[in-house]
């Protein structure tokens, strides 16, 4: 069972926010409502400004405390180790939206908590996920940990990415390659 | 530093708006029950008798138990955004989950508390119940009080505790993540079943019993409060921030310190209030002014706990690790 994580190359991202146009078509993700987002910061004082684009998304915690502390299993670690939720066994109790330190998960209108999927729809038909295969700049790169000659363990071994929020000790599978020094 | 979120309203920022009212109501339900179950088994078990026992005010207290606990699900089942689904609860237990903790200890707290409440009815008030199966089971359960009153303690405790372990949890939520939290919930629990049990006690001698174990709670209510502050503000710079909120005199924080001011005011008014009760008692009667003082704190009381219970359930919302 492959595990899938996903790069984040931050040294290649235009801004063009086509990967949120993506996601929200490929997944139907209701009006006013997210699974991914590009974050600007722009730091420091004029003319001496940096800014960094940075793509967040649910980060599929190999510790997932959204996972530990849904009440009934609708959240759940799949095989391959992305974080999956039960639609049909979600009471929409919002614990995981208050567990999740990446505020990636919102609740639809029809009261289910979602979130990024990783589009293991289309990955289970061999397909990269739709913000992936949109990416014009291939910031964003998607592959298998498991495989040493993927893309992304390739960028791991070859560049010193970084996760989110790493003290908070959730192991995300979401990896990032920044422009600029440390973000957070 | 300037940061725009492309993608970002009010439901991108979904930690700003996870838990309401609803929420905090049934936190601050699910407290007053606990507190009621803990301070009517202290009645039954320590037998209140030799102070002067006011049975009617631990069989009023046994008995309200069970409905506040009720009316306080009934809160947390409005809250769910898929009621429907809401039997999952119900076929699953995930023992890392408090909420799944919280919802079998709530079924097993509900039932158990009803029946503590049948069993301190005496004969003298067997006329409350309108149904002969509940009289029939009333006389086979008076026996077992003592038991079920340690049972309930225990279970006051439990559910006294959960209320704070349920937020304290989120590593997520810097504010609520603070191992003080599930005390200070549990020593606000027993405080406002000790204000609530002094409201529906008959006797002077039960409501100055009560009034005393209240003191004490406020007490160490007040000093949780402050060290749970403390401890956030000598703790890393997300738990720092967490608590800006409460003193940051802007109109956006203004119902954090707002709770805050009126939290320094209700506390110590309501300690005060019952130092007085305490200290100017005499005779077998209260008089009007007394009675009302006693009232008076124990309405402080229960105001509190609910003013600390929806701040902090806002202000966590906000807190973040980043």
């Amino acid at each position: 069972m492959p595990r899938y994580a996903m790069v984040i190359d931050q040294r290649r991202c235009v801004g063009c926010m086509a990967c949120i146009v993506a996601c929200k078509n490929e997944n139907a993700v209701p009006a006013e409502h997210y699974r991914t987002r590009v974050v600007e910061v722009v730091e420091g004082e004029f003319p001496n400004l940096r800014m960094e684009l940075r793509s967040e998304l649910c980060n599929h915690c190999d510790n997932p405390p959204c996972v530990y502390n849904c009440p009934t299993g609708a959240s759940y670690k799949s095989k391959d180790g992305t974080v999956q939720v039960d639609k049909k066994r979600c009471v929409g109790c919002k614990a995981c939206i208050a567990a999740c330190p990446y505020d990636a998960r919102y609740i639809t209108p029809e009261g289910i908590a979602d979130k990024c999927t990783f589009c293991e729809h289309r990955v289970r038909e061999g397909k990269l996920p739709a913000c992936v295969a949109t990416c014009i700049g291939s910031s964003r790169i998607f592959g298998n940990l498991d495989d040493p000659n993927s893309t992304v363990s390739r960028i791991l071994r070859e560049t010193s990415a970084s996760v989110l929020l790493e003290k908070a000790g959730t192991n995300p599978r979401v990896f990032y390659v920044r422009k600029l020094g440390k973000a957070e | 530093m300037e940061i725009t979120i492309t993608g970002m309203n009010a439901i991108t920022h979904p930690h700003l708006d996870i838990w309401n009212w609803m929420v905090a109501t049934y936190l601050f339900l699910g407290g007053v029950a606990a507190g009621l179950l803990i301070m009517s088994a202290v009645a039954n078990l320590r037998n209140v008798g030799s102070e002067g026992k006011d049975h009617p005010s631990c069989v009023r207290a046994a008995l309200l138990a069970p409905f506040v606990l009720m009316v306080g699900m009934f809160f947390i089942f409005l809250d769910l955004e898929n009621k429907l689904h809401s039997f999952w609860f119900f076929l699953s237990f995930k023992p890392a989950s408090p909420m799944s903790w919280g919802s079998w200890g709530l079924a097993l707290i509900v039932p158990i508390s009803m029946l503590y409440g049948l069993s301190v009815i005496t004969e003298d008030h067997k006329s409350w119940l309108r149904f002969e199966f509940l009289k029939r089971l009333s006389d086979r359960l008076n026996p077992y009080v003592r038991p079920l009153a340690m049972i309930n303690f225990g279970l006051g405790i439990f559910l006294g505790i959960y209320t704070g372990i349920l937020l304290s949890v989120f590593v997520a939520r810097p504010l609520w993540n603070s191992s003080l939290l599930p005390i200070l919930f549990l020593a606000s629990a027993a405080s406002t079943g000790a204000a609530l049990t002094v409201l529906i006690a008959g006797k002077k001698s039960a409501k100055l019993y009560f009034t005393k174990i209240d003191i004490g709670l406020i007490a160490l209510e007040i000093v949780l409060i402050l060290l749970f502050f403390a401890g956030h503000i000598t703790s890393t710079e997300p738990h720092r921030e967490s608590i800006m909120p409460f003193f940051s005199f802007t109109s956006e924080y203004f119902m954090f310190v707002a709770a805050w001011i009126l939290l320094a005011l209700l506390f110590p008014m309501a300690l005060v209030l019952a130092l007085l009760e305490v200290r100017e008692s005499e005779g077998e009667e209260l008089s009007s002014s007394a009675l009302l003082r006693m009232k008076l704190s124990a309405v402080l009381v229960l105001t509190g706990a609910f003013i600390v219970r929806i701040a902090l359930v806002y202000a966590g919302q906000l807190s973040k690790l980043t």
